[in-house]
């Protein structure tokens, strides 16, 4: 508790100075934020799943060259602990013909929509499955981030010296798969020591054309999510689990992706390959068998993005391939077939001269049959307050990815206030 | 022989007495093309107000930072939304082709954190939510429309020409446009689109209008949407041409940095 306390503290202090900092050197600063009021009622037995409140500030200063951002953040939700952070607090340096930024950054990469094929460099925030905003799914990674502009053409790199991993959800949510052990089996995380060799790196050469833009990247990374290595048995108690360990493996990734335009419907595509990514492989029902090896996986999406009587849509397909694959492979104790095949479904419409947003987002995927679909409804109140409705809506079969929370399936509102 | 030449002579001058009146007739054409071709900079930078007001009064304000270079058979235009704090740091990046070809559109989305091709035909669609179409946030290439000269008038003290113009490829919100235009300067004081019962849809009327680095500007006007009884008043500020705008600013790079040059 005092841990936490003293935490907090230096997080304060950190965003004082920082915006002090600012205040005195940069020539221009500016201060935004949001207020956002969210509950969320479980259909199965109309219990609130989700009761948050959450406040997002950014301040940002401007020098000649240089611009510092800092983003902090308060979060109370149900039964929990206040929670007080900054997602991003970097210093961006700009040259004529490069950027470098420092600090506390989330990176997004990639063509992708609600998927994360190329975009790897920042692990995510899982703690509300994949229902977080866009923005805050993914967290904020202690980096030197690089770019060169030379005609249509950019080269970026990105080191990442410290390893940051995905949040996962807590034991008593309701997010938390369930773990096929015991309970109260101990549990042994490992993480990467922070050691020079363990940091990340990651690189991308982009090109930005009005008739097709590409990119092509490539990483050094460790999975952000933890796997099992290992279940300790011990032997004089058949069959007692002793300890479970857990692990963070490395793996090369290489990928790209570009975007096009046929007519009026936008073509993107983006495609990965991860090399020697450790995975679970075992039977639950025989944990001695349990433990990691690596294979290559390779993750790909083609998607379309056109217009239709005013509606915007985009569907998109992703194949996932796993080499040699064997039985037994898990990842987050689900099992991870050979192929596996999603597709996505979006159709937005605005109406009341954009003061209301009819939106369904679709997951489907294909083998098991299971789906999340998310309609919701968004109302402009007035400049800058969004009230919002919507579902979360879970279906099919219990071994997929999203019909395993079927009794997860909401509705909820919420109340948006941008400053 | 020296009277043939002065009969060569004399029928010339006659010649050019009948013809020179009729040369004189400015065409339609002629004019809608000296009013795509009036002089607007190599490149233009201002500040743009939106003043929206509803059928019940309610007003919403917008506020953009725009960005224009033109070279002739590109133009590149990126637009930051400044205001309200809902779409602050969104910003809007269009290339758009004199030989015709359809334009690219990319946008950035603050919360996405990365820019994104868009599909290019919204050219109907409300801009922002106001009574002003992607469309008319642009120049219409002549060649779009056939034009048809009505009359010549006077409106607000100014000799206008009025020029109908009728889409070469049918237009889903109107049927023809009327524009006033001003002899001359070939400013366009007002415009009016007709729906297909013949009514007018929607009127756009210029409210002021000033030189700025000896080029004409409209720096306040306001679109009547007739039917829906609403109104969007567009004003500028700040404007400014031939900043020498490098091409590198209409990038990915400067629409995630923001309008800071």
């Amino acid at each position: 508790m005092r841990r936490i306390a003293m935490k907090k503290h230096r997080i304060l202090v950190l965003t004082m100075i920082l915006a002090c900092s600012a205040s005195a050197f940069a020539m221009d600063v500016d201060i935004r934020g949001m207020l956002r009021s969210y509950t969320g009622l479980a259909f199965s037995d109309a219990a609130i799943t989700a009761n948050e409140q959450t406040v997002d500030l950014t301040l940002e200063g401007w020098g000649d060259q240089t611009r510092l951002v800092v983003n902090p953040y308060a979060y109370i939700g149900i039964g929990n602990e206040p929670e007080m952070g900054i997602r991003e607090a970097y210093v961006d340096f700009f040259l004529d013909n490069a950027d470098i930024r420092v600090g506390k950054q989330a990176v997004m990469w990639g063509q992708a929509e609600g998927a994360f094929i190329t975009d790897i460099v920042s692990p995510r925030d899982m703690r509300s499955f994949i229902l977080a905003d866009f923005r805050e799914i993914r967290k904020g990674i202690p980096a030197v981030k690089a770019d060169y502009f030379t005609g249509p053409f950019t080269f970026e790199g990105i080191w990442i010296p410290q390893f940051v991993p995905s949040s996962m959800p807590a034991e008593d949510s309701i997010w938390q798969r369930a773990i096929p052990f015991p309970s109260g089996t101990p549990i042994s995380f490992t993480e990467p020591s922070l050691h020079f060799e363990n940091s990340e790196v990651f690189g991308k050469i982009r090109y930005f054309g009005p008739r097709i833009s590409w990119e092509v990247m490539g990483g050094y990374a460790w999975t952000d999510e933890p796997f099992v290595t290992r279940v300790n048995i011990n032997p004089d108690s058949d069959p007692t689990i002793e300890s479970i360990d857990v692990n963070y493996g490395r793996y090369t990734v290489l990928g790209g992706s570009f975007s096009t335009s046929v007519g009026t419907t936008v073509i993107r595509g983006e495609a990965a390959a991860y090399l020697n990514k450790p995975f679970t492989v075992g039977e639950l029902t025989s944990p001695a068998s349990v433990t990691s090896k690596e294979f290559h996986q390779v993750q790909s999406l083609i998607g379309i993005d056109w217009s239709l009587f005013g509606m915007d849509m985009s569907a998109q397909y992703i194949l996932a391939y796993i080499h040699n694959h064997e039985q037994g492979i898990m990842e987050q104790f689900r099992a991870v077939p050979e192929f596996g095949h999603t597709v996505t479904f979006r159709v937005q419409k605005t109406l009341l001269d954009d003061r209301l947003t009819a939106k369904v987002f679709s997951y489907l995927e294909i083998d098991p049959m299971n789906a999340l679909v998310r309609p919701s409804l968004s109302w402009n109140i007035e400049d800058g307050v969004i009230l919002e409705g919507g579902a979360e809506l879970f279906f099919g079969d219990e071994d997929g990815m999203f019909g395993y929370y079927h009794d997860n399936s909401m509705v909820y509102a919420s109340l948006r206030w941008y400053f | 022989m020296q009277n043939r030449r002065r009969i060569w002579i004399a029928l010339a001058i006659i010649g050019l007495v009948i013809l020179v009146p009729a040369t004189a007739q400015i065409s339609a054409e002629m004019v809608m093309d000296q009013v795509y071709t009036r002089p607007s900079g190599q490149d233009m930078q201002a500040t743009l107000h939106m003043t929206i007001t509803n059928s019940r009064g309610s007003t919403r304000e917008r506020s953009i930072v725009q960005f224009r270079k033109d070279d002739g058979e590109v133009e590149k235009k990126i637009m930051f939304f400044t205001s309200p704090a809902d779409v602050r740091n969104t910003s809007f990046l269009s290339f758009s082709y004199a030989d015709g070809r359809r334009d690219d559109q990319w946008i950035y989305l603050p919360a996405l954190g990365r820019v994104r091709r868009i599909a290019s035909d919204k050219t109907n669609d409300s801009f922002m939510g106001s009574d002003f179409t992607y469309e008319d946030m642009g120049a219409r290439h002549p060649s779009e429309d056939t034009h048809t000269l009505l009359r010549e008038e006077n409106l607000d003290g100014w000799d206008v020409y009025v020029i109908e113009s009728t889409p070469v490829e049918p237009n889903n919100e109107y049927v023809k446009t009327r524009n006033w235009i001003i002899k001359d300067e070939w400013i366009g004081l007002r415009k009016e689109f007709i729906g297909a019962d013949g009514s007018v849809v929607r009127r756009l009327s210029i409210e002021s209008y000033e030189k700025i680095d000896s080029i004409w500007v409209i720096t306040d006007m306001t679109m009547n949407n007739l039917a829906k009884n609403t109104s969007t008043r567009i004003s500028m500020e700040d404007v400014s041409f031939n900043n020498e705008l490098r091409d590198a600013f209409f990038s990915e790079r400067q629409m995630s940095r923001g309008p800071r040059l």
